[in-house]
């Protein structure tokens, strides 16, 4: 190893004295922060009756559980928990797609490249806010109230909901975009339409379709929780045999779920490489 | 003819381009010359109309410029094509879409966005590849390709606009040696077989002698040179390009010995192809 000699250390001290003397404050915010970080911790722990006791009293019930969950059996009502599952599926697919039919246009008039003036997104953005911050649980509850049980206040519980979502994260990939490309359709003389169809879709198609994909697949498990509340879909007969505690069949009706899921994810992964793939979108 | 009465661009206090005046015969190559920042590229974008002048105006013929809205003014963006530094090709759309875009203001916004675009459209956009020996590239993606080949769609582009100027601005600056000379004498052989007036802004003094007809030097947003390539002395290069000077010229300028003629100074012959 090689020694480096330091010429003159009393100079440095001087000439940076804020490296060598550092405030008591700056080196005490660190750990100060984390101790209050602990402190917020250990008192929601305290007021929300968290006890490891219960827990490891109640661990023997989850053994329990999982041992009579063995082996996953339909009985007979296969053909049921199929139709079931269809439902749940096509609840995802119909409702995100409405989500992203809505939201593309509402998403360009939120993006500042599109729209400059402040003004106008400003209520836009608030507008997309507020239907995105209520859960899309709480929607399929008001629109079971509106058009009554089943899988349609299903649907329009994800559109509404993911209106909201995907219109924020369409009109960030929006203003990500390239302004050049742009800049290149209107000095060639094209209008606002011919801007954002050849200058912004293509660039903006594959972010916003991977979007897509990823929403339909993670409201396959979002429509499987609005099932339970009364939405329609497999969620309402994984309600069900949980209360009569038919677990062989919670542990089936779970298992058909995650293969939906992982066989979505695998046929949007196939799709989304052919979007960003070496062809030309047009 | 064009005209440049008095042309300004402020953007905030700065003027990018302060009281500019000239005017330029059709068919005229002219080279805009200056530092970086000096307002050759708000000058040239004005001109399209893709900045918007403070104050002043622009006439072509008959026609004020600085006065067009709506579909006069896509008519007249079409007809003063842009060339820009970094091509501004839509890079996920094949070549042939890209060249088409020149096409936009002349066919009807439904046929162009649902992508019916007319055969002769389609002939006149591959012809114009053809020209620049890239035809085979047409659908292919415009962002596979190398940074000289995607100037040339570029320039395609601009053809297909069929324009009565074209304004390059720096179209040169991101490419190598051997793709500059290749898309100059590209933008050379379009003046003087169309003889489309062409404004390329230049850093490089030496190409700028080379290829142009007239010179307009401009320093701070001002007009300060405005004549044929000869009558630039190296003082009034040196008082351009201030401590640049040596850089852009050539270091030969140092010893005080003249800027020798480049290579491009000869028309390449017309239909040869440019690579």
């Amino acid at each position: 190893m090689t020694k480096v000699s330091i010429p003159e250390p009393e100079g440095l001290r001087a000439r940076y004295p804020d490296v060598f003397e550092r405030p008591a404050s700056a080196r005490l915010a660190w750990p100060l922060m984390l101790l209050v970080a602990l402190a917020i911790f250990v008192f929601g722990l305290v007021h929300l009756g968290f006890s490891p006791w219960r827990m490891l009293n109640g661990l023997h019930q989850l053994g329990w559980i999982t041992l009579m969950m063995l082996p996953p059996n339909p009985g007979s009502s296969l053909p049921t928990y199929l139709h079931a599952l269809g439902e749940t599926l096509s609840i995802a697919l119909l409702g995100t797609t409405l989500a992203a039919v809505f939201a593309l246009p509402v998403s360009l008039l939120a993006a500042k490249n599109i729209v400059p003036s402040n003004i106008f997104r400003f209520p836009i953005r608030r507008f997309l806010d507020t239907i995105r911050g209520v859960d899309t649980l709480i929607w399929a509850l008001v629109w079971i109230n509106v058009v009554g049980l089943g899988p349609f206040a299903g649907v329009l519980a994800i559109a509404v909901s993911d209106f909201g979502a995907l219109g924020k994260l369409f009109s960030e990939a929006i203003e990500g975009a390239d302004r050049k490309q742009v800049e290149g359709i209107r000095a060639s003389g094209g209008n606002a339409l011919h801007e954002i169809r050849f200058g912004l879709m293509p660039q903006v198609f594959p972010v916003i379709a991977g979007q897509v994909l990823y929403f339909i697949e993670s409201n396959t498990r979002s429509a499987t929780i609005i099932g339970i509340v009364g939405a329609g879909g497999i969620g309402l007969q994984l309600a069900e045999q949980i209360r009569v505690l038919e677990w062989q069949k919670v542990s089936f009706l779970i298992l058909m779920v995650l293969i939906a899921v992982a066989v979505i994810d695998w046929i949007s992964s196939k799709l989304r490489f052919a979007i960003i793939g070496p062809r030309a979108v047009v | 003819m064009l005209v440049v009465e008095g042309l300004t661009c402020r953007f905030g206090a700065k003027a990018a381009v302060d009281n500019a005046s000239f005017s330029v015969e059709p068919g005229t190559f002219v080279g805009v010359i200056g530092r970086s920042g000096a307002g050759k590229s708000t000058l040239l974008r004005m001109i399209n109309r893709l900045a918007e002048p403070t104050s002043g105006r622009i006439l072509f013929d008959d026609l004020d410029v600085t006065a067009l809205r709506g579909r006069n003014l896509r008519k007249w963006r079409a007809r003063s094509a842009m060339i820009f530094q970094q091509f501004n090709l839509v890079g996920r759309l094949d070549v042939l879409t890209n060249v088409l875009m020149g096409r936009l203001a002349d066919i009807p916004a439904w046929r162009s966005l649902a992508q019916l675009w007319p055969e002769a459209d389609r002939a006149l956009a591959m012809s114009a590849l053809e020209q620049f020996d890239i035809a085979q590239y047409a659908a292919q993606r415009a962002d596979q390709l190398s940074g000289g080949q995607q100037q040339r769609v570029a320039i395609a582009r601009a053809l297909v606009q069929q324009p009565d100027i074209i304004l390059a601005d720096e179209p040169i600056a991101s490419l190598d040696p051997r793709n500059t000379k290749i898309v100059m004498d590209a933008l050379l052989r379009i003046n003087k077989h169309f003889g489309i007036t062409v404004f390329c802004n230049l850093h490089s003094l030496e190409l700028a002698r080379g290829y142009c007809d007239r010179l307009i030097g401009m320093s701070a947003g001002r007009v300060v040179f405005d004549g044929a390539p000869a009558a630039l002395t190296d003082h009034i290069a040196r008082e351009l390009y201030d401590l640049e000077a040596n850089e852009v010229m050539g270091h030969e300028v140092m010893g005080g010995a003249p800027v020798p003629a480049p290579d491009g100074a000869t028309v390449p012959a017309l239909g040869t192809v440019a690579a």
